[in-house]
């Protein structure tokens, strides 16, 4: 599925911050889509929270920096981080590249996957979201 | 709404768009990071048409634009290029700009976009009777071809013998048979030029577009996310970022464009008092070893006390590294101390540095000189 030329895998969860998860099994995979990467334009810098850290739901746990911007990076779930993308830090372009492969930001358990995951979009109510904040501007996304 | 160039239909069709001073001007045709690369690498072109452009003549303008800013005026040579600055009653910084000496008795002044009202407003209510000042920014294109492939990429349109021409001159001539001014200057640290071509208007922008679209197809467009990292990596500061209307030229890092034993000009009292008391704080370079500086974040010195803000900052794509040109107090501005820099809940560790950034054997207008 897609939205104007951006890529929205339909088997993820997202938050409306632009992040997704990819719930299968104990551990969550989480990254940035397709659009808050391409909206970035060139992520030249991350900064991830550190294994064994706890992160909450929709509350900031590092960012994502292009030439000209910083991006907050939120949670979509809470939890503890088991893994984060060591990748990233000598190549954050794989961010831009792959932002639902190569470019994964970290991993988590979660701890209230059943309640919380109804505060997330699905692929359809993500594209959804994206066409109502485009709705003025069709190829535009938040300010640099 | 925002203004647009005569450039703007191209831009539209090829570029992420982004509101500056008015104009709705590119911010980025494929990357940032590519833009600004091809431009250390090999040749890039930006519009620069939002830029005032003013030309002054009659009788006296050597007279007035003298008494306008600290640098000389009349002792340059026909087809200089310098950069300058027009100052206040306090001797800050209104605007910077660059001075054509077009004739013995004319100049084309280039400005800020976003100070171009106020900086025609400082000369127009200053200018004697016989001074003549036309703005010509809205019936000329400006365009900068900047990069080590620029006269390769400006020579097949360009009447001018562009290897005759040196830094910071400039000469009359055509582009694609339409009268133009070109100068070797630029705002990215490299060889290049900015071409000024008349007659190009938003309503009838033809001439202008073909142009560009030479250029184009020799060299790489760049929006303002690469002309902005361009400028930072060569050190070269941004007016109502880095320096400005509070800011004198002995903090803005700028003194060398007072000419020594120069006469009166506006805000030369206050200048010579600025010089006799010395700057509380200068502008400075400043790489970090982790973490991309931004504008406002606090800088402190080992013992962690306050010692300037960043005034603007960014990730450099040749150092690989956040850099920044900052604010510091005097006392703790020598060139290569340690600093601190808190960015949000953390506090990274770099060094005050040179400018430009880059190693100016690899990168930048004076490796070219040494071909």
């Amino acid at each position: 599925m897609d939205f104007s030329g951006y890529q929205i895998p339909k088997e993820l969860l997202y938050t409306k911050e632009h992040e997704w998860a990819r719930v299968e099994g104990a551990i969550i995979r989480v990254g940035i889509t397709d659009y808050a990467a391409k909206s970035l334009n060139d992520v030249v810098y991350v900064t991830l929270p550190k294994p064994d850290e706890r992160v909450e739901q929709l509350k900031a746990m590092g960012s994502v920096e292009s030439i000209k911007a910083v991006s907050e990076l939120y949670s979509p779930l809470s939890g503890t981080v088991t893994a984060v993308n060591s990748e990233l830090l000598m190549h954050p372009e794989l961010v831009n590249k792959s932002p639902y492969s190569e470019g994964w930001i970290l991993e988590l358990k979660p701890e209230r996957l059943d309640t919380e995951r109804k505060v997330l979009l699905d692929a359809k109510g993500y594209a959804a979201h994206l066409a109502s904040i485009n709705k003025d501007q069709p190829t535009s996304s938040q300010s640099p | 709404m925002p203004r647009v160039t005569q450039l703007y239909e191209y831009h539209v069709k090829h570029a992420k768009m982004t509101e500056f001073a008015g104009y709705d001007m590119p911010l980025w045709y494929t990357t940032t990071t590519d833009e600004h690369l091809a431009v250390r690498n090999s040749c890039g072109i930006f519009d620069v048409s939002h830029m005032g452009r003013f030309e002054v003549g009659g009788k006296g303008a050597t007279e007035f634009l003298e008494g306008m800013v600290p640098t000389k005026v009349r002792t340059q040579p026909v087809g200089r290029a310098f950069y300058t600055l027009f100052l206040n009653g306090r001797g800050g910084i209104i605007d910077d700009l660059i001075v054509v000496k077009t004739t013995e008795s004319t100049y084309t002044v280039v400005v800020n976009a976003a100070n171009s009202g106020t900086d025609m407003k400082h000369l127009v209510d200053r200018a004697p009777g016989g001074v003549e000042i036309a703005e010509v920014t809205d019936s000329t294109i400006m365009v900068a071809v900047q990069g080590p492939g620029a006269s390769e990429s400006l020579q097949p349109i360009c009447s001018a013998d562009l290897s005759q021409l040196k830094r910071f001159r400039s000469v009359p001539t055509e582009i694609l048979g339409k009268r133009s001014l070109v100068s070797r200057t630029g705002y990215t640290g490299e060889d290049g030029f900015e071409i000024i071509v008349y007659g190009p208007t938003v309503q009838n922008p033809k001439d202008g577009l073909e142009i560009w679209e030479r250029l184009a197809g020799a060299s790489t467009p760049c929006g303002l996310g690469a002309r902005d990292s361009l400028r930072l990596e060569a050190g070269l500061p941004l007016h109502g970022s880095d320096i400005d209307a509070t800011t004198n030229p002995f903090e803005a890092d700028l003194a060398w464009v007072i000419s020594e034993g120069k006469g009166e000009y506006f805000g030369r009292a206050a200048i010579d008092t600025a010089r006799e008391s010395g700057p509380e704080t200068i502008r400075r370079g400043l790489v970090l070893g982790k973490g991309i500086p931004r504008h406002g974040f606090n800088i402190l010195d080992e013992s962690d006390s306050r010692t300037g803000t960043v005034t603007s900052g960014t990730f450099s794509p040749v150092l690989r590294k956040g850099i920044a040109l900052c604010r510091v107090r005097r006392e703790a501005s020598e060139v290569g101390s340690p600093v601190k820099v808190v960015i949000r809940d953390t506090i990274e560790g770099g060094n005050l540095a040179k400018t430009p950034f880059y190693d100016e054997q690899t990168y930048g207008w004076k490796r070219a000189a040494q071909h």
